[in-house]
């Protein structure tokens, strides 16, 4: 055992030299914890959260939509989403039998969704609550049931167009649920919830909630009762007169509210995906559905007819070209160029004056009136007049007017123009255009909206729209006044005179295009009080049978409508 | 004999007590860190903590046994260490080898399971002490001497590298006898030159790795200098490592606390235990780790400076070699400081052989610690 020699003053240098540099690895390694731990902390701290946190959303109530009176136009009902969690099921084949069993789903739909391997998998939404509350029920581990909002309106087809509806995230797809869609939408929530690697999520660590907050309630300026009764009158009108549809707006000429807007046939709000008649092959399913959605009086334009004369009377008068008293002679027709142009009168009006050639609808006056204006300054009232513009009107796909260009106006289109032929406005666009001739010459925006409430803070946003004073003197707003007055107290529009009200009005007649179809378009825009209009609204008959005439089909509707309102509205008013 | 019993006054407490601290911590973190995992998969929560304590038991009785066996008995076993360390490494290849993981590191004896690599580590020390205080100092200056003393434990690093793809297990090997060479030998200007050389490949290493000479080969070390693009991949781990720290902060989420064990770190248990500890215990539990470590490593210097003589000094020697060069490089890769190479946490990690072994290790060191007297005799 000699070889055991001592060990040495060198070697246990050398073990301290080793202990040292080893201590100094040992510093830097702390030094890199200190930078990891300390100053890097709040990073990883975050990204491991991420990675730690699986998110579901919490929808958000959306906001209700409200009538002037406060009746609830839409709301929200509980519903449920089913979905499935693929690492937390146990016993798959249950499961699937649930689902498919409570759902109505074909199973084979059903095992798709079971079996497919993401965190969770959405397997139907919209599920009603008391479905929902079975399913639970079960108990079985892996299926989630998060309860949710689906879009619910009370009156179903009520406003329909105008209110219109949401998809299966709850957002607005047509209407006033689409153009509030950022008031009405709120702010999703999310339950954050800790989970595994595999995804399985962790109990005992809870859950981290942000709650939603509810989307702002919208009123609007629609009264459920006027709709509801101008909704019936149109039906009605519908039905009789076998037409193709009707549209009533009915308006405040003063501030442009709303108060109805219908274009029969409506849909059912709250199964917006039903066809009204099913009878149809699954291509032409999405045509049919945007017919079906289609609001007419702002979608869609048309030749106004008569009506139309409002506006030429109008430009006429605020021009100077024609005053009340001028006289003129109709022989039931009028020579332009080379076309020899009819009057409805076929044996013609005879002699008469401004006021009685409106009260007669005489087109060869009219004609005469437009031409004595002259294209380019009929052109520039049209433009002063707002007719080019949108009304901006809060809902979405307002159409524009469709006008000849100024340089192919020829002396026969100007005619045609006078009376309203030969070009498309939006049923909207002339109501509001008439508002302004008959209101004092104030140029208003149409609109529903009229503010939106908070729901959380109860702040108002009160809606806020272009008016434009004096586009039309009031002295030529109040010659038109009276001139329309004498329409229905003893013109074309007698039909459209209320008892006890005073009323103004024009009725229109208008062949729709190709001429001699037999297809006519009949409308009646009536006003009262005559001499300081409160309420405006125009009713257009699509393609009626038998009578035609604005005057007897058009115009009985807007009597029958201001009949039953007139009195409310003043009670209203009282009250 | 009966002289020499009398002069034994010293055995070291402070160490013993060190290592029993690590050894209860160790299976504490064992528990933590794998039996959420240990309860979905063979649904019982202590299913690792069983294997681990069974492992720690037998190794404080070898301990205790080392202990009390005369250090020196083992020093004529010092080439049997060598060549049964290398049979059981060609074994791997063997029938009785078994692969997990692609990396065939272990060999089953029965139930039991042995980790050769495991093995080499104390034979390589036990070697190199006997070698070296053979040679002496003059022959340890001589090219022949140098040769002789470290060309069976590069056999064995090589072999270990080789047969069982285990990379990080060749490099302690290599460091082992590298610092028992490095304490035996006068001389400080081979080493230093070493020293330059392995600074030098390993700079152009991650050089040529960087700029994709080396292709996929580079690819963990692509990974290293930036785990956040190869999230998905080889950075995987390191990434989620270094999630499990930086969430730990100061004072850490509490013991059992931990989300990152929660399957996000495979096998948490094992080599980046280090990063639970961090995420569980925060900056405070993770350097009083490495504080008692370094009492360690400090009192295996004191040992081993104290020694009665030169082999037992080695032997010492190489063994706070190996805990030193295991528990950097492990908290080095845990905190990527280096690129990620399986290593484990001496007495901490998850691992039956390690942990006897180590054991066996401080038996050894307890046992030259015994030869130890007050009265320093006169050089």
């Amino acid at each position: 055992m000699e070889h055991f020699i001592r060990n040495q003053i060198s070697n246990r240098k050398k073990a301290f030299v080793f202990f040292v540099a080893s201590l100094l690895l040992f510093a830097i390694l702390m030094g890199r914890l200190f930078y990891l731990c300390v100053i890097c902390s709040g990073y990883y701290t975050k990204e491991a959260q991420e990675l730690h946190e699986r998110e579901r959303a919490i929808k958000a109530a959306r906001g209700i939509i409200y009538d002037c009176n406060g009746v609830v136009l839409a709301t929200n009902q509980a519903v449920c989403t089913i979905s499935v969690i693929h690492s937390q099921v146990e016993d798959k084949e249950a499961v699937i039998a649930c689902l498919t069993k409570e759902l109505s789903l074909s199973e084979e739909y059903v095992t798709r969704r079971v079996e497919k391997y993401t965190s969770i998998e959405k397997v139907k939404s919209n599920v009603p609550k008391e479905i929902g509350d079975r399913i639970r029920k079960y108990n079985l581990k892996g299926i989630k049931v998060d309860e949710d909002y689906k879009r619910y309106y009370p009156y179903d087809e009520l406003a329909s167009k105008v209110i219109g509806f949401t998809g299966g995230d709850n957002q607005g797809i047509i209407g006033l649920e689409v153009e509030y869609e950022s008031y009405l939408k709120g702010t999703d929530g999310t339950i954050l919830a800790m989970t595994d690697a595999r995804g399985v999520e962790l109990r005992l660590e809870g859950e981290r909630r942000i709650e939603p907050i509810a989307g702002d309630d919208l009123y609007i300026s629609i009264d459920r009762n006027i709709q509801q009764y101008a909704t019936q009158l149109a039906l009605q009108a519908m039905e009789t007169k076998e037409a193709d549809g009707v549209s009533i707006i009915v308006m405040n000429p003063v501030n442009g509210e709303i108060l109805a807007m219908v274009d029969v046939p409506e849909f059912n709000l709250n199964e917006p995906f039903t066809l009204t008649d099913s009878q149809i092959s699954s291509e032409i399913i999405q045509d049919e559905l945007n017919k079906m959605w289609r609001n007419g009086c702002i979608n869609d334009t048309y030749e106004p007819g008569s009506t139309f004369k409002i506006i030429t009377a109008a430009a006429a008068l605020e021009e100077g070209v024609v005053t009340v008293n001028d006289s003129f002679y109709c022989p039931g027709y009028v020579v332009v160029e080379d076309r020899r142009i009819r009057c409805h009168k076929t044996t013609g009006h005879g002699s008469e004056d401004f006021v009685t050639a409106t009260m007669n609808s005489c087109n060869p006056v009219f004609i005469t009136v437009g031409l004595r204006l002259g294209a380019k300054v009929f052109y520039n009232y049209f433009e002063k007049f707002g007719l080019f513009e949108k009304t901006g009107i809060d809902l979405p796909g307002e159409a524009g007017t469709i006008m000849h260009k100024l340089e192919n106006i020829g002396m026969v289109e100007l005619a045609t123009v006078a009376f309203g032929q030969s070009f498309q406005v939006t049923p909207i666009q002339l109501l509001s255009t008439a508002a302004m001739i008959v209101n004092g010459g104030t140029r208003i925006t149409p609109h529903l909206g009229v503010k939106a409430v908070d729901s959380i803070t109860g702040e108002v946003t009160t809606f806020q729209y272009q008016t434009t004073e004096n586009v039309l003197s009031r002295e030529t707003s109040e010659t038109m006044q009276y001139i329309l007055e004498k329409v229905v107290s003893e013109g074309t529009g007698k039909n459209g005179a209320v008892e006890g009200y005073s009323i103004g009005g024009k009725t229109a007649t208008s062949q729709t295009l190709p001429r001699g179809s037999g297809r006519y378009i009949a409308s009646y825009i009536g006003f009262t009080p005559a001499d300081n209009p409160e309420l405006i609204a125009i009713a257009i008959v699509e393609n009626p049978k038998g009578v035609y005439y604005g005057g007897q089909v058009a115009a009985p509707i807007i009597r029958q409508l201001f009949e039953n309102i007139l009195p409310y509205l003043d009670r209203k008013d009282y009250n | 004999m009966k002289n020499r019993k009398k002069k034994v006054l010293f055995f070291d407490y402070s160490l013993l007590f060190v290592v029993l601290v690590l050894i209860i911590f160790g299976l504490v973190m064992i528990y933590s860190t794998s039996s959420y995992e240990a309860n979905l998969e063979y649904k019982d929560a202590a299913y690792y903590l069983k294997k681990q304590l069974f492992a720690t038991v037998l190794g404080i009785v070898v301990m205790v046994l080392l202990a009390r066996i005369d250090y020196r008995f083992w020093e004529k076993f010092a080439i049997w260490g060598i060549i049964i360390s290398a049979i059981l490494i060609v074994l791997v290849k063997s029938p009785l080898g078994r692969t997990v993981n692609g990396a065939s590191r272990w060999i089953y004896i029965g139930s039991l399971s042995i980790q050769p690599a495991e093995v080499a580590k104390i034979a390589v020390i036990l070697f190199m002490a006997s070698i070296l205080s053979r040679i002496g100092k003059k022959g340890i200056q001589k090219f022949k001497g140098i040769v002789t003393v470290l060309i069976l434990p590069i056999i064995i690093a090589g072999m270990v590298y080789a047969l069982t793809q285990n990379l990080s297990s060749a490099i302690i090997i290599a460091g082992i006898a590298i610092v028992m060479w490095f304490v035996a030998s006068p001389d400080y200007k081979k080493f230093v030159i070493l020293l330059t050389l392995v600074v030098i490949v390993a700079a152009v290493g991650i050089y040529l790795a960087h700029s994709d000479i080396l292709g996929f080969r580079g690819e963990r070390i692509k990974a290293w200098l930036d785990p956040e693009a190869y999230a998905s991949g080889t950075g995987f781990q390191t990434l989620q490592a270094l999630y499990a720290i930086g969430s730990g902060g100061l004072f850490g989420k509490g013991i059992g606390q931990s989300l990152q064990k929660l399957g996000f770190i495979p096998e948490a248990q094992n080599d980046m235990i280090f990063s639970i500890i961090c995420e569980e215990l925060g900056l405070a539990g993770a350097i009083a780790v490495l504080v008692l470590f370094i009492i360690l490593i400090w009192r295996c210097m004191v040992i081993a400076n104290n020694a009665q003589d030169l082999f037992g000094a080695l032997l010492v020697t190489g063994v706070m070699a190996h805990f030193a060069i295991q528990v950097i490089l492990n908290v080095a890769v845990v905190t990527n400081t280096i690129p990620n190479t399986g290593i484990t946490l001496p007495f901490i990690s998850y691992g039956g052989t390690s942990m006897l072994f180590l054991l066996a290790e401080i038996g050894l060191v307890l046992s030259v610690g015994r030869g130890i007297s007050f009265e320093e005799p006169n050089e």
